[in-house]
């Protein structure tokens, strides 16, 4: 297994590293500059501006600066948070995003594979019927939407939790429900379906014809089994999440760094589009690490070499 | 100064939301909100202000701030005329080019020391220095080798018109005569700076920790991204301003803002999304009116057909503004010139108004009666719903009064600005929104040289007549320069529509006091108190 761990995380860097240039010399390629505003500067202010962040300098001498910056571990300053650096803003915000993310993958992982448990479990009946139906309202509804119907019924109607802000624990359970609701719904049919093809297995009818009571065939040995593609499905989700949610941090001002994937780009702040493409990356590579040695601990069949 | 908006699907949630909203507006009466904090005003600045350095800030969200806990030799009063500041009184001399300021005595910094001249000193230096690349740093272009320091042909900064001529009083020097130059020194940019904190902290001094300020208000708290916390200043030179504390949300969401309004957890919102407003016009906390901004559609002038006047001038005359307020829902002001209503110096009856007949006439006269021949026209926009919306409206009355066909074509906000710069199409929208409630600060978007000009008009008579009017101090004369001017840019050659005139919208809770209410949107909350 360590072998198997070298060889992934150096291929890891190297997508990392691919993922930063490619995406280095694309938003380059983006009409508009980090400094155009409606009222255009002029000519020496432009100059000076320019001067100051290096952005007259041929676009490879950029990019060597910027890679050499980045082993030493410096993001470089954001261009629309003038004072900041990008490491400082990640810093304060991804640890909001990821607690919402968490939150709102445990409300995923708990309602769909329960649901998609029982679904498959009480297979063709009213049970199964009505939790496909949810499932599939909650992959329709987008998460604005659910934002949007929470707030009119939880804030305005039963007044139990706040609109928005991100104070307390209590305003954290509408985001996290309006993040991890569509989710759930996907891994409750993914797990349904899993679990309908485990359970017409040899084995589950061996254990059963054993007198191994139901609880035990489903959850020891079904359960187990059907978890391949859910797990496949939840590594990228947990890289998804933790990133954080334009949409529902925007509908429920969650100080997240969910915001910066789409205000980076239109602000056209290089370094900062850079700063969140590398921890989006980051994560998808470690997580896609982490589902394969899960699958080696979930399937003794796979070996990881 | 100008924001803009972008276009995400989640638009019609939001609209769906505001809905919400509006439904919920119309069942209650306000509400005090469980959150109420006694002398704290919560109010939504929208997004992290992006610099509290005054010397490169330019956003509204950081200079509603900075406005808050500085202040500048002058400051405007609530009919926007300028008064003293931190300068208890001024001489200027007889031609107009150099001002004494005198400083209040008693000024001085969060940390007990006297504001001096000094500290003006510096911030106009370091505003001017090239390594500070300053974008606002043009605003005082007008003082005494301002620009050749800025550009670099001028390498030592003691040569900047500006000098300290003993602790409390301060010299400057223009190179041309502004009758408004008391209105520049409101401005942020121009506000006085404590060199030994920037030099010590770097980027890092202006979180609260570090900081160093004179205004009503100071920092003691900033949340990135959240929330910032300011309290009275105890060693503010003036009378003690009317909050314990402000606190400033950055809810990027404007029904999001509402929703908190609503529930109590803010105390005033501004701007409202437009589909509520209509819900909250009966409400007493409903707020409404003129902003100094101007929406227009320009012409790209070297472009057939719209190069001739008269093609130009029939366009005109063929748009029924009178429809805008319905279709944009915030009691926008329809005026046919730049000069926002309500402003001094503006004169809306001197652009085209709605004349269908004479549109079609002035089209014909052009060689295109009834629109036959016509060449299919672009409007160009950015995407956002409500330049859609006024494109739309504007193509369907040309097509209507007209007979031509109409293009619309939007963009992602900075691939259109790169656009008007390098080629604009046919006719494209921009908001121009006042840094000072001067008409220099709009009439001179369409000087010939400058680079704000994006309809390629050139016009030496429009250029004389805006640089005479602005160093001019007999009113009356002004009066006539701006006139003629206006009646050159949006008559005679019709190098531009003018739309509309904004409007502010805003909520504001009955139990707070003297909440600012000015045509520049300037949030000084000095004289602001909160009832219990």
């Amino acid at each position: 297994m360590a072998w198997f761990l070298v060889k992934r995380l150096i291929s890891g860097v190297l997508v990392i590293f691919a993922v930063a240039t490619l995406t280095f010399f694309l938003m380059r390629k983006v009409p508009g500059g980090p400094f155009d505003t409606e009222k255009i500067h002029p000519p020496e202010i432009q100059k000076n501006i320019d001067a100051k962040y290096h952005l007259n300098d041929p676009v490879y001498v950029q990019y060597y600066d910027y890679m050499s910056e980045l082993l030493k571990g410096d993001l470089g300053p954001s261009f629309k948070y003038r004072n900041r650096r990008v490491q400082h803003i990640l810093m304060d915000t991804f640890p909001v995003s990821a607690k919402l993310g968490l939150l709102a993958l445990l409300i995923s992982v708990t309602f769909g594979v329960s649901a998609g448990v029982i679904s498959a479990v009480k297979r063709d009946t009213v049970i199964d019927r009505l939790s496909i139906f949810g499932a599939s309202l909650g992959i329709a509804i987008p998460s604005f939407v659910l934002g949007a119907f929470f707030i009119w019924l939880f804030s305005f109607k039963l007044r139990i939790f706040p609109a928005a802000l991100w104070e307390t624990p209590r305003h954290a359970v509408l985001p996290a429900l309006a993040l991890g609701l569509g989710p759930a719904s996907y891994l409750a049919r993914l797990t349904r379906s899993s679990m309908l093809e485990v359970l017409a297995k040899d084995y589950v009818r061996t254990a059963r014809a054993k007198g191994l009571s139901g609880a035990k065939v489903i959850l020891k040995h079904a359960l187990r089994n059907s978890m391949g593609p859910v797990v496949t499905v939840v590594g990228p989700l947990v890289a998804m999440l933790v990133t954080g949610s334009f949409i529902v941090e925007k509908i429920f001002s969650v100080p997240g760094m969910g915001q910066f994937f789409i205000t980076a780009v239109t602000n056209r702040d290089y370094p900062l589009i850079m700063g969140v493409t590398l921890v989006y990356t980051t994560l998808i590579v470690i997580m896609n690490m982490v589902v394969d040695v899960v699958y080696s601990l979930l399937d003794p069949r796979v070996r990881l070499e | 100064m100008g924001s803009k908006k972008y276009f995400h699907p989640a638009g019609l949630a939001m609209a769906a939301l505001c809905v919400v909203i509006s439904a919920n507006a119309l069942q209650s009466g306000c509400r005090g909100g469980k959150g109420d904090s006694s002398g704290a005003l919560r109010y939504n600045i929208h997004t992290e202000p992006p610099s509290l350095d005054w010397s490169i800030a330019t956003d509204h969200s950081s200079i509603m701030v900075v406005d808050n806990i500085m202040e500048g030799l002058t400051r405007f009063d609530e009919d926007l005329n300028p008064i003293p500041g931190l300068a208890e009184s001024w001489e200027v001399s007889e031609e107009g080019k150099r001002y004494v300021f005198h400083l209040r005595r008693n000024a001085r910094w969060t940390d007990g020391r006297p504001v001096t001249a000094d500290d003006f000193v510096y911030a106009w230096q370091r505003l001017l220095d090239p390594a500070t690349a300053g974008e606002y740093a043009y605003f005082i272009f007008m003082v005494e080798n301002a620009e050749a320091i800025n550009s670099g042909e001028i390498k030592d900064p003691s040569r900047l018109g500006i000098k300290a001529l003993d602790d409390k009083t301060l010299e400057v020097r223009l190179c041309r005569p502004v009758v408004y130059f008391p209105m520049i020194t409101t401005f942020i940019c121009t506000f006085p700076m404590r060199r030994d904190a920037v030099e010590k902290h770097g980027d890092a001094w202006t979180e609260p920790e570090n900081i160093i300020t004179c205004g009503p208000y100071k920092l003691v708290e900033w949340r990135h991204e959240y929330r910032m916390t300011l309290t009275r200043n105890l060693s503010y030179y003036g009378f003690c301003p009317g909050l314990d504390s402000v606190i400033f949300y950055m809810v990027n969401e404007d029904s999001t803002a509402l929703s908190l309004y609503e529930t109590g957890d803010l105390d005033a919102v501004n701007p409202m999304p437009p589909p509520s407003i209509p819900s909250y016009e009966d409400r007493p906390e409903y707020v409404n009116y003129p902003y100094n901004a101007c929406y227009y559609y320009g012409f790209n002038v070297t472009r057939p057909p719209v190069d001739d006047p008269l093609v130009r001038a029939a366009l005109a005359s063929a748009i029924d503004r009178s429809q805008l307020p319905r279709v944009l829902k915030g009691h926008q002001l329809p005026n046919a010139t730049v000069i926002p209503i309500g402003m001094k110096y503006d004169n809306p009856g001197l652009g085209y108004d709605f004349d269908p007949d004479k549109a079609r006439a002035l089209l014909a006269e052009a060689g295109y009666p009834g629109g036959k021949d016509f060449p299919a026209i672009t409007i160009g926009y950015n995407t956002q719903e409500s330049h859609k919306m006024i494109a739309e409206l504007v193509q369907q009355q040309w097509n209507e009064n007209l007979g031509i066909q109409v293009e619309l074509r939007n963009m992602e906000w900075k691939v259109f600005l790169k656009e008007l710069q390098h080629d604009p199409p046919h006719v494209w929208r921009l908001g121009w929104i006042m840094d000072y409630p001067d008409p220099d600060a709009i009439m001179s978007v369409w000087l010939s040289n400058s680079g704000n000009n994006h309809t390629r008009w050139k016009s030496q008579e429009y250029d004389k007549l805006v640089l005479e009017a602005s160093v001019e101090k007999e009113p009356a004369r002004r009066q006539e320069l701006y006139d003629r001017a206006q009646l050159l840019l949006c008559k005679e050659d019709a190098a531009v529509i003018p739309l509309y005139t904004y409007t502010i919208n805003m909520v504001v809770n009955p139990r707070v006091k003297n909440f600012p209410q000015n045509a520049m949107d300037l949030l000084d909350l000095r004289r602001t108190t909160i009832e219990d």
